[in-house]
């Protein structure tokens, strides 16, 4: 896609780039609406329960219904809300989610924009999110919502220091930021990976993960027995449906991004198995990460909200360190 | 002076919507009543300014710029904020004497800048680019410049614990 900056913008190179925006968001939201069907499937499997079958053939449809009932019910502003923001916010949510998914390499060839920073762009994007979010809570003039935005703003500051800190051992191991040739110096066998000699940095990088999704067992901000639901109390109709839009594409950023980072990517298992397309081994990779996200959601107690920072700042910052000393004193060892 | 010759790029199209985003957002802080307004759209500024670095292939930069400014302070600013009052400023009373000699300076200021970045000769001294401007940035960071490096460190250390030693102290009143 890179070639297309450098001509000038004709109409046609204009259609590519809307073209292909377009393109990610169709897939973006299938992968959701699916997304959503299956974690209440899978979840519904492992409590015993048959999970949602009604409507559509096996409940397929069920995801494009509860959206089509959020589209239609009616849209509410409170009345001593800050107008403007209210509105603004899940807009403000949504953008940088959508852009973030630009950077990411599916196969050698299809990656829509080849960055330097590749991680780097993630993480700042995200930062544009959680602002949304606490915009949202302070926008719905409303204590639970407020509550909410700040904790959860609070929780993905602290959890960025760690998810950040492990990566770097990954890209002391590559000597580049770019997620392309991050890839590229995992090939080979599967042990070539690094998710087994950064198998520290991997255990860190998966935990901040969950906890930058504000999903279980680390998502406070909507808890609700304390919070009746989070940043988004007041919000309903459409609007609820952008920051839950958000939310999973965000589980689609981070599934892709683990896969990349420490799964070696469209890279498969044995070299004996290249003639498999790239992008299925990285599509499979990816289904197996968003499994477990809702596997961990199944099983796992919520943590108390003094224990949270706690774990981000004592636990995983530390470990964090110490796992790029060790990747620095083994590069220094064995060359 | 006048003959602006511009190839309408992809790239000369994002310079342009960027920089009118950043006058934009710097203009809305200005005259936003509300504080938490301003905060955001100061980090709309923040947000145009990286978009810039971007064009200028400072990739880095860029991005650090948004991770540090719009992740990390505004949301500083914005937690500060709301922690506080919530009605805006009422409107002041206007002064037209000043605010049309305000306009007259900032007219001639435009002038003037204008005049000489139009004028100016740019030296155009090339110095070899490497396409992978962040490992040159690291390198130059732990070799030429390691020292000074090492000392911010230890000077950001220092306000580190300070700022933690003078918390501590509001917290137990004894």
């Amino acid at each position: 896609m890179q070639h297309f900056w450098d001509q000038p913008l004709s109409w046609g190179n204009a259609g590519i780039f809307i073209a292909s925006a377009v393109g990610i968001l169709a897939v973006v939201i299938i992968f959701v609406t699916y997304a959503i069907y299956f974690e209440r499937k899978f979840i519904g499997w492992m409590q015993f329960r048959k999970g949602p079958n009604r409507t559509g053939p096996l409940g397929l449809l069920q995801t494009v219904a509860d959206v089509s009932k959020l589209l239609l019910k009616e849209d509410t502003i409170p009345k001593k809300a800050d107008r403007g923001l209210f509105i603004l916010a899940p807009a403000l949510a949504f953008v940088p989610s959508f852009a973030v998914l630009a950077f990411i390499p599916y196969t050698l060839e299809l990656q829509f924009a080849d960055l330097n920073v590749g991680f780097l762009y993630y993480v700042a994007l995200s930062g544009i999110t959680t602002i949304a979010i606490v915009v949202a809570g302070w926008a719905s003039n409303n204590k639970y919502s407020l509550l909410g935005g700040m904790r959860s703003a609070a929780q993905m500051i602290s959890y960025e220091v760690p998810l950040v800190m492990s990566v770097v051992g990954v890209v002391m191991m590559s000597g580049s930021l770019n997620l392309r040739e991050i890839v590229i110096s995992q090939s080979g066998y599967f042990w070539h990976w690094n998710f087994i000699p950064q198998i520290l940095g991997f255990g860190i990088f998966l935990i901040a993960a969950v906890s930058e999704l504000n999903r279980t067992p680390f998502d406070l901000p909507e808890a609700e027995s304390e919070l009746v639901a989070g940043y988004h109390v007041e919000y309903s109709g459409f609007r609820f449906a952008f920051f839950m839009l958000t939310e999973y594409i965000y589980v689609y950023a981070i599934a892709c991004l683990t896969t990349i980072l420490f799964l070696g990517g469209w890279n498969s298992p044995i070299p004996q198995l290249d003639f498999v397309p790239g992008l299925l081994w990285f599509f499979l990779k990816f289904a197996v990460i968003v499994f477990s996200l809702f596997w961990i959601r199944a099983t796992f107690p919520r943590l108390r909200v003094d224990q949270l920072m706690g774990m981000a700042w004592k636990v995983l910052l530390p470990l964090a360190i110490l796992n790029i000393f060790l990747t620095a004193v083994g590069i220094e060892i064995m060359g | 002076m006048f003959n602006f010759n511009v190839e309408f790029t992809g790239e000369f199209v994002a310079f342009f919507i960027l920089s009118v985003c950043a006058i934009i957002g710097a203009v809305m802080a200005i005259n936003f009543t509300k504080v938490v307004h301003t905060a955001l759209s100061i980090a709309f500024t923040f947000i145009a300014l990286a978009g810039l670095y971007v064009l200028l292939e400072a990739e880095f930069l860029a991005f650090v710029q948004v991770l540090l400014y719009v992740g990390a302070i505004t949301i500083l600013m914005i937690f500060g904020i709301m922690m506080t009052k919530h009605d805006g400023e009422g409107q002041e009373p206007g002064r037209p004497l000043l605010e049309t000699l305000a306009a007259i300076g900032c007219v001639c200021l435009f002038g003037i800048l204008f005049y000489g970045i139009r004028n100016a000769d740019f030296p155009t001294e090339t110095i070899a680019f490497s396409e992978d401007n962040t490992r040159e940035i690291g390198l130059q960071l732990f070799t030429r410049y390691a020292i000074p490096f090492e000392l911010v460190s230890v000077l950001l250390t220092v306000a580190f614990i300070g700022a933690i030693a003078l918390a501590k102290r509001e917290e137990d009143p004894q």
